[in-house]
């Protein structure tokens, strides 16, 4: 109780409900614009964060990440091209009710559905954190370790264009991680005789490069894409009535965006796409979607919220992230100095109480925010992609330049900008790769401990039951994204 | 009917006529298995750990896994369209739209202003940068130009360096202090 108390108190201070109320905005905006996203926001917000006191600086990202997710859905409904990945699923009924004259209607009931969603599955992250987190303060090294493999297999089903291609890059994620001095042995690892290496590529310049560098050269190549817009001149909250037809549609689409967002790599754009499918699947009009139907919107936007309070249980519980924005939440803990995990909640609970109250305002904030500034965020889009970039750009440049006052990390940002775009062009996704280099040090040590306990026989491992069930997940979710693909081929075949 | 299908193979790329490989996906594959096989190499040449850790705690053991892992999955990516077409297919359709100039010159552009970021110090960049990148996406309201190449690099300077006490470095302003 105590630190509910506390950390609410941290959180009601001046300061902290401003940077709070920054992030929604921020979130809505970087939401609303195609291209720019929460996790580019959240990379370039990074470096910035380290004068702020830790508190209030993971409370704005968190509040960033559920407005970013709103956010999307801002532009997917008025001009089709949704601000952020989550929002794919509502453009498909959100568009189409715009087009019929009704733009308003269509906020009105996106808004409403991601807050009730959010605020679902913050009530599950409150009570499921501290669960999680008791369980896995029993684990020793050989279940974190298996734990954590489980996690990275998750990559293979992440939202992306190919699983061989998400889990390599994962892989090279974690072999970027070994880079520098071994710290059990001393070695220098992979420096190439570079001192700036021997310290190991640190993660913000690479997560700036990746989100925010590539997108802006893929942003280059659709420099005179025309878009048809539409305003919306005020936000139309449903009635009642509305709200009671449509009630199992939200609560079904928030539970299962909840547990979609708390399996590990699975992020809200699989939660939003898994709750628009569910919706048509349990209508008993599925001939209505696609033509801008209620359903259509309110389910993709419960889910894709409820997603986002859903993957910060493992991200906080268990230091595993729930999808690509928490793996940066995850960064942003390890740089203020926590240790994410079941040791935040035993040594910092206030910190996970703060997380939540931020969440909670965060989910206010954007009902308040779409009430009053829809017809404001609707110009966002306006902003000309030639001013906006180079602005994207120049915050790129003092992030990376800033985090260690090097050069050295302005090239990595460049380099890792580069890398990405050419990767994204290949189907390559750099979600893995980030969650590999975030996740590579714990999966390493607790490999390094697992292997000095059993004298360096893996065989060993297998004598905890816990390890057994986690590689049996794992293979489960290594060979699940092909057994559609397999079971395709041989139909054909036959 | 038949334009249907027309359109349909003219949209998505045909691998009927495809032979074993993928040659795109081999070419990546080629080069994720040498850099693979270059960083076991170099995991090899690491040195041993002193003898006080014995043999429990080696520094190569962890990467080479990976490396092995990675080139097990790189060998895997040639043959990706005979059990994952489809994926494939959308993957085809996004690198078959050729490079863009504009994309090129944003390229060589960013290297450049990285380049000179080192002497320029970080006002001046912002400056540069401001003025420069709209123009070279093709933005012709210079008035406008010069307007954001004012006040945005202005804004920053005061909210990072004023506000939030961050280190700019004064680069060729320098000469002027």
């Amino acid at each position: 109780m105590d630190a509910i108390i506390q950390g609410f108190t941290m959180l009601f201070h001046v300061q902290n409900i401003f940077l709070i109320i920054g992030g929604v905005v921020i979130g809505v905006i970087v939401g609303a614009l195609p291209g720019l996203s929460s996790p580019m926001a959240i990379a370039l917000l990074l470096p910035f964060t380290i004068g702020l006191d830790p508190v209030a600086a993971i409370s704005m990202m968190a509040a960033l990440y559920c407005a970013g997710t709103f956010g999307g859905s801002i532009t997917a409904i008025l001009i089709n091209a949704p601000g952020a990945p989550p929002a794919v699923a509502t453009a498909f009924d959100g568009y189409p009710m715009a087009k019929k004259g009704q733009p308003g209607k269509a906020l009105g009931l996106a808004t409403i559905a991601s807050v009730i969603g959010g605020i679902f599955s913050l009530i599950i992250f409150i009570f499921a954190t501290p669960l999680l987190a008791s369980i896995a303060l029993k684990f020793g090294p050989v279940e974190y370790f298996g734990l954590a493999v489980f996690a990275l297999s998750m990559l293979a089903s992440m939202s992306g264009k190919s699983s061989i291609r998400n889990l390599i890059a994962g892989t090279i994620g974690v072999l970027l991680a070994t880079i520098g001095v071994h710290l059990a042995t001393g070695v220098e690892r992979f420096d190439f005789g570079i001192e700036e290496l021997s310290e190991g590529i640190h993660f913000v310049p690479v997560l700036i490069g990746l989100f925010a560098m590539s997108e802006l050269l893929t942003q280059s190549q659709t420099l005179n894409a025309a878009v048809e817009r539409m305003s919306a001149k005020t936000l139309k909250l449903p009635t009642w009535k509305e709200l009671k037809v449509l009630k199992w549609n939200i609560l079904r689409s928030s539970s299962l965006g909840t547990f979609i967002g708390i399996l590990p790599a699975e992020g809200s754009t699989v939660a939003a796409m898994m709750g628009y499918n569910e919706a048509k699947r349990w209508s008993k009009t599925p001939e209505k979607f696609g033509t801008g139907c209620a359903e259509g919107i309110v389910a993709p936007e419960s889910a894709n919220n409820a997603a986002a309070g859903g993957a910060m249980v493992p991200t906080l519980a268990l230091g595993i992230p729930g999808s690509g924005t928490t793996a940066l939440i995850l960064a942003a803990l390890v740089m203020h100095g926590f240790k994410p995990g079941p040791y935040l909640i035993t040594e910092t609970p206030h910190l996970v109480y703060a997380i939540f109250g931020a969440m909670l305002i965060a989910n206010f904030g954007f009902l308040g925010i779409g009430l009053v500034g829809a017809k404001v965020f609707s110009y966002v889009t306006f902003i000309p992609k030639r001013f906006l970039w180079p602005s994207v750009f120049v915050f790129s440049l003092i992030g990376s330049y800033s985090f260690s006052s090097s050069f050295f990390d302005v090239w990595v940002m460049l380099l890792s900008g580069i890398i990405g775009f050419f990767m994204m062009r290949n189907g390559f996704s750099p979600a893995p790769l980030v969650m590999g280099l975030i996740l590579g040090p714990m999966v390493e040590e607790t490999f390094t401990q697992a292997m000095v306990i059993h004298d360096s026989s893996f065989f060993q491992f297998f004598d905890s039951g816990v390890f057994i069930i986690f590689m049996v997940l794992t293979l489960i979710s290594l060979s699940s994204p092909f057994w559609s693909d397999i079971a395709k081929l041989f139909k054909t075949k036959k | 009917m038949a334009l249907k299908k027309k359109i349909k193979s003219k949209s998505m790329p045909d691998y009927s006529g495809m032979g074993l490989f993928h040659k795109k996906d081999l070419n990546i594959a080629i080069l994720l298995i040498a850099v693979g096989c270059f960083l076991f190499y170099e995991a090899t040449k690491f040195p041993p750990p002193g003898m006080i850790l014995g043999d429990t705690i080696n520094a190569d053991v962890f990467p080479k896994i990976l490396v092995v892992i990675l080139i097990f999955l790189a060998a895997v990516i040639p043959f990706e369209f005979r059990f994952a077409g489809p994926k494939i297919k959308k993957i085809d359709k996004d690198r078959e739209e050729r490079i863009e100039p504009i994309t090129w010159k944003t390229l060589a552009f960013l290297i450049t202003i990285v380049l000179c970021s080192t002497f320029l110090g970080t006002i001046l960049t912002m400056i540069a940068t401001c003025l420069a990148f709209p123009i070279v996406w093709g933005e012709r309201r210079y008035i406008a130009v010069a307007i954001y190449a004012m006040l945005f690099p202005l804004g920053v300077y005061l909210l990072f360096n004023k506000l939030l006490s961050l280190y700019f470095e004064p680069g060729l302003l320098k000469l002027f202090q």
